[in-house]
């Protein structure tokens, strides 16, 4: 069975190990999965102007987020058959190194999985109203601009 | 007409906070306008306009129980 009601997206801080190998356990009930299709996205130390980015903050306009993100689920349920699928994303800091998106699709063949995964992943870079400060290791700070 | 904009990422920068009243604009040419005169560095900022949540393309009406946004590009994942 699809699902499809609203959940939660945002998560305080980073997207802990435990939380994603517990996000794969619960899903050892569903024997009609063939495939899971993750995406981690882990904030990068990027150099700029020889300063090195130690944390990412996020901050979202939330009420449009969420409505977004719901929407762009919607879209991968109606073009993909899918079992399931987990978007998480982080508000607040998250130092480099620390997992920050966790897009987790199941399906009972791994093509829907792979492609549903890949595009949500592009929808949500380039469509959710979140915002990324690269924060310095001397405090300073400027605003990340997606690729 | 007072209209409450709602600012995120490098704009709540210039504006110094999350949210600012502008007053006497009926559209959101009008607030353009104002935000501009207010915020000079506003002018040369990317910037898109949510108006009840939907970005708008063109010139918008505005009403005064609209939720309007400031949306610098967006940058999360």
């Amino acid at each position: 069975m699809k699902e499809k009601k609203k959940r939660t997206v945002f998560i305080d801080g980073p997207v802990t190990p435990a939380f994603i190998a517990d996000a794969i356990q619960q899903h050892s009930i569903k024997t009609d999965i063939g495939a899971h299709s993750i995406f981690l996205g882990q904030v990068r130390s990027d150099i700029i102007n020889k300063q090195e980015v130690v944390a990412i903050e996020y901050s979202a306009y939330r009420e449009m987020a969420e409505d977004k993100f719901h929407e762009i689920r919607e879209d991968a349920f109606r073009d993909f058959s899918l079992t399931c699928m987990h978007l998480y994303h982080s508000l607040g800091s998250v130092k480099s190194g620390e997992i920050s998106l966790f897009v987790f699709v199941s399906a009972p063949h791994r093509q829907d999985a792979i492609k549903a995964c890949e595009l949500l992943v592009e929808r949500i870079k380039k469509e959710v109203p979140v915002w990324g400060k690269e924060i310095f290791a001397n405090n300073h700070y400027q605003w990340k601009k997606n690729t | 007409m007072d209209i409450s904009v709602l600012t995120f990422g490098q704009i709540a920068d210039i504006t110094g906070g999350g949210s600012l009243t502008i007053s006497n604009i009926n559209d959101t040419d009008e607030l353009m306008r104002q935000l501009n005169v207010l915020f000079p560095p506003m002018q040369s900022l990317r910037y898109s306009i949510a108006v009840n949540q939907k970005i708008i393309r063109e010139n918008t009406t505005l009403k005064k129980a609209d939720t309007v946004a400031l949306l610098p590009p967006f940058s999360g994942g």
